[in-house]
């Protein structure tokens, strides 16, 4: 029930098409009402007036005979009522009274053939004129109105009463009132379906701009866009403008917290660089154990600032980073810190639009870690390649240098060991770059390298297509 | 060589002040990004290298650095810094550093590749800087002759070192003082001279020419 509510509800469209559909419904509904209820009104009024035109054209053509019997001084202009089983009937009862008995179709229509109406008794008086239903021929229901007239007295006959009566099949007017009740719900119909059609296009047309601003979320997710872009209508307006801030807002806290991060190594390190410069200077068991420790704290403050960043990375959305310059500044980098081993560094041709998804700084640390590992190793060369794969950015990074042993590799990435202790670095690298890599949905491996040395590859999401 | 040393850390500053001086360095020390500026850009005394820490108070290093090379100074610059991420290091090297080390650091580290900077900046791809039969070490800072050790002071040896990394040049007298003496110095010119006929003695003969009225040149016999 909760779960149909939620449904039903839960929907705009569905909220303001139930509202028009069921308003629409209710108005034709009282509308149809109304009008056959006039209409029947109407028919009944002429079912009534016709009735009692016979009625009267039956009481001017009444006549009696020199025996004082009644009889009809011409018969009824209606050919119904010469027409047998027609619907249309009249008929003149005599009533019973002290000196006679009472006569049941002392005259009648042609059309009731040889059978009579049956009419309940009722006294009246002179003039009035009544209205009954009863049960014609053939079993049909028929509308009746009756008048009597009181005789009196004459030369042979005692004061009498003659009931007459004209009654007509009620389909005469049920007929017709069907037929309009049908055209009437069909035009009503028809008024309802091309009103629920306006609805529909309506709510289209009303909810459009929230389809284009799902639209341009979507594009803000997939970073095609930092921004809710477009016009959007007045109502909607606000909303796009706060969500807009609250984009803005959140880029700024990750900016404030990188930065945080770096004042914290700031503060951190330069103490660390002075306790190992006392320590280096100095011979003895303190002298050694606070070179280790400091050594130990730089690591450890390596890491956790590298998992802060980490933490604050992906969060924003709508943010992407060319490659081509990204990797071209960390070459630069790499040119200059390994310019003594004279390194041949080669970028492969890429497309220049070739981009990820992400932060440029989460990309460098990435890439930079890699370039810093194979600039390390490499005796002579590192190639970096770039290509977009099953809609991913591929970047292979190869060296000519020792390589690294395949059942070392798994351990070097997830622990962050270093592969020698020798070469300087904190050996956190790759377990930074696997890190950032996961949180990116991206990963990173280790194979053999056709120049010799070790590749390192790595996938990440990019907004870039062919 | 004469060394400026940028950092706002006055323990720091001091150890690596004296970890240069050690190393036979002049060394000058600013402690905020005003004055590095204006010493690093002197056109009169410039310095051998910089090492150069980024977090500074009144100008940071980035802004300094990149005003020095705007006015064209060349000196080699060495960042230290304790942010160390990628980032920064991309802004470092494209604001005109030549190398980076991340805080905290191994002095051996820093006192090696202040070496290779200085080295490199004057066109020697090798460690050991060679001049007819002198031979000057510069990881260990030891010369040699025919591959027997010489020994030399202090200052010898800063004008010996100087004048190997300027081979077949012509070096002033105001530049030796310059590049041997740190600001702070008394200097007396003529102490030049007395360093220079020292060194003549203890040296193979014809190594180091007098260039009358302009200076001195070290040149390679044939």
């Amino acid at each position: 029930m909760a779960h149909l509510h939620t449904r039903l509800f839960g929907s705009l469209r569905i909220r303001l098409l139930a509202g028009t559909l069921l308003w629409i419904v209710a108005s034709l509904v009282i509308a149809g009402w109304v009008l056959s209820g006039m209409f029947r009104h109407h028919v009944e009024q002429q079912f009534l007036a016709e009735l009692k035109t016979h009625l009267d054209q039956l009481a001017a053509n009444l006549e009696f005979d020199d025996k004082d019997r009644p009889a009809l001084s011409s018969t009824l202009s209606d050919p119904r009522l010469s027409k047998p089983y027609s619907g249309l009937y009249w008929q003149i009862d005599g009533i019973a009274s002290k000196q006679t008995p009472a006569e049941v179709g002392l005259l009648r229509s042609r059309s009731l053939w040889d059978g009579a109406l049956t009419v309940p008794v009722e006294h009246s008086m002179e003039g009035e004129i009544h209205q009954h239903r009863i049960a014609g021929p053939g079993g049909a229901t028929l509308g009746m109105i009756e008048r009597t007239i009181f005789l009196n007295e004459t030369r042979n006959q005692a004061s009498r009463a003659l009931r007459l009566v004209v009654a007509a099949d009620e389909q005469l007017m049920i007929a017709p009132l069907e037929r309009f009740n049908s055209s009437l719900w069909l035009a009503l119909g028809v008024l309802g379906l091309g009103l629920v059609i306006a609805a529909i296009f309506q709510v289209a047309v009303g909810l459009a701009p929230l389809q284009r601003l799902r639209k341009a979320l979507s594009a803000v997710r997939s970073s095609e866009t930092q921004q809710l872009e477009g016009d959007f209508p007045a109502e909607i307006r606000p909303l796009v403008e706060e969500f807009n801030s609250v984009l803005v807002q959140n880029t700024e806290i990750v900016e404030r917290a990188r930065t945080q991060a770096g004042n914290l190594a700031h503060a951190l390190k330069t103490p660390l660089a002075v306790l190992a410069n006392a320590a280096a200077g100095e011979n003895g068991e303190l002298a050694r154990l606070v070179s280790e420790q400091v050594d130990t704290a730089r690591r450890q403050v390596d890491y956790h600032l590298s998992r802060a960043r980490t933490a604050a990375a992906v969060r924003v959305p709508g943010r992407h980073t060319l490659f081509l310059p990204t990797v071209e500044g960390l070459v630069r980098v790499m040119r200059r810190v390994h310019a003594e081993r004279q390194l041949e560094l080669v970028v492969q041709p890429m497309a220049d639009k070739l981009d990820f998804r992400g932060e440029e700084q989460d990309l460098q640390e990435m890439l930079g870690n890699l370039l810093d590992n194979a600039c390390k190793w490499a005796k002579q060369r590192v190639e970096i390649q770039a290509i977009l794969a099953q809609e991913q950015l591929v970047i292979t990074l190869d060296d000519d240098g020792p390589g690294i042993a395949t059942a070392r590799r798994a351990t070097m990435i997830h622990r962050g060991v270093r592969a020698d202790e020798q070469v300087p670095g904190s050996g956190l690298g790759l377990a930074i770059v696997d890190d950032l890599a996961r949180l990116y949905g991206g990963q990173v491996d280790l194979a053999d390298s056709p120049l010799g040395g070790l590749r390192a590859i790595l996938k990440l999401p990019s907004t870039y297509s062919d | 060589m004469r060394i400026l040393v940028v950092e706002d850390e006055p323990t720091l500053a001091t150890q690596l002040a004296a970890a240069l001086r050690d190393a036979d360095y002049a060394v000058d020390v600013a402690h905020n990004g005003v004055d590095a500026h204006y010493l690093g850009d002197d056109e009169g005394k410039p310095y051998d290298a910089v090492i150069l820490d980024l977090g500074l108070p009144q100008m940071d290093g980035l802004t300094v650095l990149r005003k020095w090379r705007a006015s064209g100074r060349t000196m080699p610059v060495l960042i230290l810094t304790a942010r160390d991420n990628w980032h920064e290091k991309v802004a470092g090297i494209d604001a005109g550093a030549d190398d980076y080390l991340a805080k905290p650091f191994h002095m051996e580290e820093l006192l090696a590749r202040l070496r290779a900077l200085i080295r490199r900046a004057g066109g020697h791809a090798s460690a050991k800087l060679r001049c007819g039969r002198v031979v000057l070490d510069t990881r260990n800072s030891r010369v040699s002759v025919d591959g027997l050790p010489l020994t030399l002071t202090s200052h010898e040896f800063r004008v010996l070192d100087y004048l190997m990394h300027h081979q077949g040049k012509i070096v002033t007298r105001s530049d030796l003082i310059e590049h041997i003496y740190a600001q702070d110095f008394d200097r007396d010119s003529n102490t030049v001279e007395v360093f220079i006929a020292r060194l003549r003695k203890k040296l193979p003969p014809g190594l180091i020419e007098t260039e009358r009225g302009l200076g001195y040149r070290l040149v390679s016999p044939q």
